[in-house]
C-alpha cells in the first residue's frame, strides 16, 4: 500500500491540490457571503428567520442533488462545484455570525452607542471582534463539511481526491479508495487545526 | 446647560407616557440626581438628552441648542456615558478602552497615550499595572472607575451616568461616590445621575429630582427635599430619620461659630470681660511665641482666681470644617464632651460647636417633625 502510494505520488500529489484549490477557492466565496449575510440580517430581524430558515433547507438538500440541479444551469466541472459547496456552507458560516453577534452583551453596545461610536465603526470594531471565536466556529464547521463534501463534487467533474476515490471504486481497486479517503482525512485536519490556530489567538 | 421643555416620551402610540411632560432645568457645573422607584422613566429622560431615546414630543436644550438639530454621533462624542454594567469593551485593554472618543475625535497618540495615563492616575489605578489589562481582569470596582476615566476622556462638558455604582457592594460604593465627588470638586462637571437610590440621591446631588410614573414630583437641594418632602411619596422615599440625613448633609463649616482669642499673658479678669462682652462661653488662649496654647472656658474663670496659664486646658480632639454633623455627633458622644473645636488644620481653630448647635441646626431645617412626631 505505501509502495503503491509513493509509486503514485505525482497523481495523489495533483489530486489533492486539486481538492484542496476547490475547497479552498469555495471557502472564501462563502465566507465573504457568508459573513455579508450574516451581518445584514443583525441590522433587519425581520429577515434573520426567512434566510436562516432558507440556509437550514439548502443543507438538507443531498449533496449529489444539489450538484445535479447545479448540471443545467452552470454546465459540469469546477464552477458548478465551487457554486454547490457555497451554497452548501453557507449555513453555518451565516448563523454563527447571526448568533455571535447577536448574543453580545446588549450593555456592550449600549455603551458603544453612547459614547458615540457610528454603527459602521461599532460592526468592525467592537461587534465583529466580539463575535469573531463564534464565527470561526462556523467558518471550522463549514470548512470540514466542503472537503468532505467536495469529494462528492467528482460527480459533476469537478475533478480533486472524489475522483480518485470514485475510479477506485469503478475498477474495484480498494488501494485507491484508501488513498483517496485518507487524503481528505488528512486535509480536514490540517484545516480544522489551522483554522482552530487561528481563533484561538483571538480568544478574549 | 441642559433644559427639557414639556417633554413626553411614549414606546407605543397607545401606551401610557413613560416620561410625561417633563419641565427640568440643569445647571452648568451641578450634579443633578434622577431618583425614583424603577420604572419611573429616570432612564429614559437621562437617554433622551444624548438622543439614545428620541422625545416623542417636547424640546430638549442643551446651551440653549435644540438637540434635534445636533448630529446624534457629534452629540455624544461631548457628552460622557457611563452606565451601571460599564459596557467596557472587553476585547481591548483598558488603555484602549479609554481611549475610544480620543480616537474618534482624531486626537494625535502621544496626547491620547498621557491622557490616558493621567486618568488612571485620578482614578487611582497604576497606570504602569493597569494600562495594558483586559477589563476582566479587574474588580468591580476597578472596572467602575475605568468607565468613568472612558467617559472623562475627552474632557465633555456633561455627563451621563446610570446607576453607575448599582452594582458595587456596599463599601466600594461608598468608596467610589467620596472619590467621584471629590473628583467633581475639581473637575465641574454637569453631571446627570442616575439612581433608585435616595441616599445616594442626597449625598451625591446637588440637586435632587424626584420621578414617579414618568412625572416629576419634587425639584430641589437636598436640604429642601428633606425637610420639605413635597408629599407623602416623597416622604417615603427618604424613610423615617429625614432629620438624621440632614446631619449627614450639612459639614461643620456651615454651622461653627467663631471663637475669639486672648493673650496668655492677660489676667483672669480680662479675659472675663472680653467673655461677656461677646456674650461666648469659650475663648482660646495665645501666646505670642508659641501660638495656640489651649483654651478656658466660662465655669473655670467664674470659679478661680488664678492666672489664665493655670487655667488653662487643652484643645484636645478636632474636627475639621468638611466633617458632617453626624460624624461630628459621634465624636461627641465618643469623647464624653458636650462642645468640640474645628480645626482646619494642625494647630489652628477656626470654630466651635457645641450639641446645642447641632440640635438647632436639625430642628432649622425639620419642619416636617412635628407632622412625623
Ligand atoms: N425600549 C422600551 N420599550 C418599551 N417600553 C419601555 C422601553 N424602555 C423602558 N420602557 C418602559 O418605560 C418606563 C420607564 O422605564 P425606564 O426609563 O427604564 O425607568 P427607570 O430607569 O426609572 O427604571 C417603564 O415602564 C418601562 O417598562
Ligand atoms: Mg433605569
Amino acid at each position: 500500500m505505501l509502495e503503491f502510494a509513493i509509486s503514485r505520488w505525482q497523481t495523489i500529489l495533483k489530486m489533492t491540490i486539486d481538492h484542496f484549490t476547490i475547497v479552498v477557492i469555495a471557502m472564501i466565496i462563502s465566507i465573504i457571503a457568508g459573513v455579508a449575510v450574516g451581518v445584514l440580517i443583525t441590522y433587519k430581524k425581520s429577515w434573520a428567520n426567512v434566510i436562516l430558515n432558507v440556509a437550514n433547507i439548502l443543507m438538507t438538500i443531498p449533496s449529489l442533488a444539489l450538484f445535479s440541479i447545479l448540471i443545467p444551469i452552470m454546465g459540469i466541472g469546477r464552477a458548478p462545484a465551487i457554486a454547490g459547496l457555497v451554497l452548501y456552507t453557507q449555513l453555518p458560516i451565516v448563523r454563527n455570525v447571526y448568533t455571535g453577534i447577536v448574543n453580545i452583551d446588549p450593555s456592550i453596545i449600549e455603551a458603544a452607542n453612547g459614547m458615540g461610536l457610528s454603527k459602521a465603526k461599532i460592526m468592525y470594531k467592537i461587534k465583529l471582534p466580539l463575535a469573531f471565536p463564534v464565527i470561526m466556529a462556523g467558518i471550522r464547521t463549514a470548512a470540514v463539511m466542503g472537503i468532505g463534501i467536495g469529494a462528492i463534487a467528482a460527480y459533476i467533474g469537478a475533478g480533486g481526491l472524489g475522483e480518485y476515490i470514485f475510479q477506485g471504486i469503478n475498477r474495484g481497486n480498494d488501494r485507491m479508495i484508501l488513498i483517496g479517503a485518507i487524503m481528505v482525512s488528512v486535509i480536514t485536519i490540517i484545516i480544522d487545526r489551522g483554522l482552530g490556530m487561528v481563533q484561538r489567538r483571538f480568544e478574549i | 446647560m441642559i433644559r427639557f421643555e414639556k417633554v413626553v416620551k411614549k414606546y407605543n402610540y397607545q401606551d401610557k407616557a413613560a416620561v410625561d411632560n417633563l419641565d427640568l432645568h440643569i445647571n452648568k457645573g451641578e450634579i443633578c440626581m434622577l431618583v425614583g422607584p424603577s420604572g419611573c422613566g429616570k432612564t429614559t429622560t437621562m437617554k433622551m438628552i444624548n438622543k439614545l431615546i428620541k422625545a416623542t414630543t417636547g424640546k430638549i436644550y442643551i446651551n440653549e441648542m435644540d438637540i434635534e438639530k445636533v448630529d446624534p454621533i457629534k452629540l455624544r462624542l461631548d457628552i460622557g456615558y457611563v452606565i451601571q454594567d460599564t459596557g467596557l469593551f472587553p476585547h481591548m485593554t483598558i488603555a484602549e478602552n479609554i481611549a475610544t472618543v480620543p480616537m474618534e475625535k482624531g486626537w494625535d497618540r502621544n496626547k491620547i497615550r498621557h491622557r490616558v495615563d493621567e486618568l488612571l492616575e485620578l482614578m487611582e489605578l497604576d497606570p504602569e499595572i493597569y494600562r495594558d489589562k483586559k477589563p476582566k481582569d479587574l474588580s468591580g470596582g476597578q472596572r467602575q472607575r475605568v468607565g468613568v476615566a472612558r467617559a472623562l476622556a475627552a474632557d465633555p462638558p456633561i455627563m451621563l451616568m446610570d446607576e453607575p455604582f448599582g452594582a458595587l457592594d456596599p463599601i466600594t460604593r461608598g468608596k467610589l461616590q467620596d472619590e467621584f465627588l471629590r473628583l467633581q470638586e475639581k473637575i465641574g462637571k454637569t453631571i446627570v445621575f442616575v439612581t433608585h437610590d435616595m441616599d445616594e440621591a442626597i449625598k451625591m446631588g446637588d440637586k435632587i429630582a424626584v420621578m414617579r410614573d414618568g412625572k416629576l414630583v419634587q425639584f430641589g437641594t437636598p436640604n429642601e427635599i428633606l425637610s420639605n418632602p413635597a408629599d407623602e411619596f416623597v416622604s417615603e422615599l427618604i424613610g423615617g430619620n429625614g432629620s438624621l440625613k440632614i446631619m449627614n448633609l450639612i459639614k461643620c463649616k456651615d454651622i461653627m461659630r467663631s471663637i475669639p482669642n486672648i493673650d496668655v499673658d492677660n489676667s483672669v479678669d480680662e479675659a472675663m470681660k472680653l467673655l461677656l462682652k461677646l456674650g461666648v462661653r469659650n475663648i482660646l488662649v495665645t501666646d505670642k511665641g508659641q501660638g495656640l496654647l489651649g483654651y478656658v472656658n466660662y465655669d473655670s474663670l467664674a470659679n478661680h482666681k488664678a492666672t489664665l496659664k493655670e487655667l488653662l486646658k487643652p484643645i484636645g480632639e478636632t474636627v475639621t470644617p468638611k466633617t458632617t454633623l453626624q460624624d461630628t455627633l459621634s465624636k461627641m458622644f465618643s469623647l464624653g464632651r458636650k462642645t468640640v473645636f474645628v480645626s482646619g488644620s494642625r494647630g489652628r481653630v477656626d470654630g466651635i460647636i457645641t450639641m446645642d448647635d447641632l440640635l438647632k441646626a436639625v430642628s432649622d431645617n425639620d419642619q416636617s417633625s412635628d407632622i412625623i412626631a
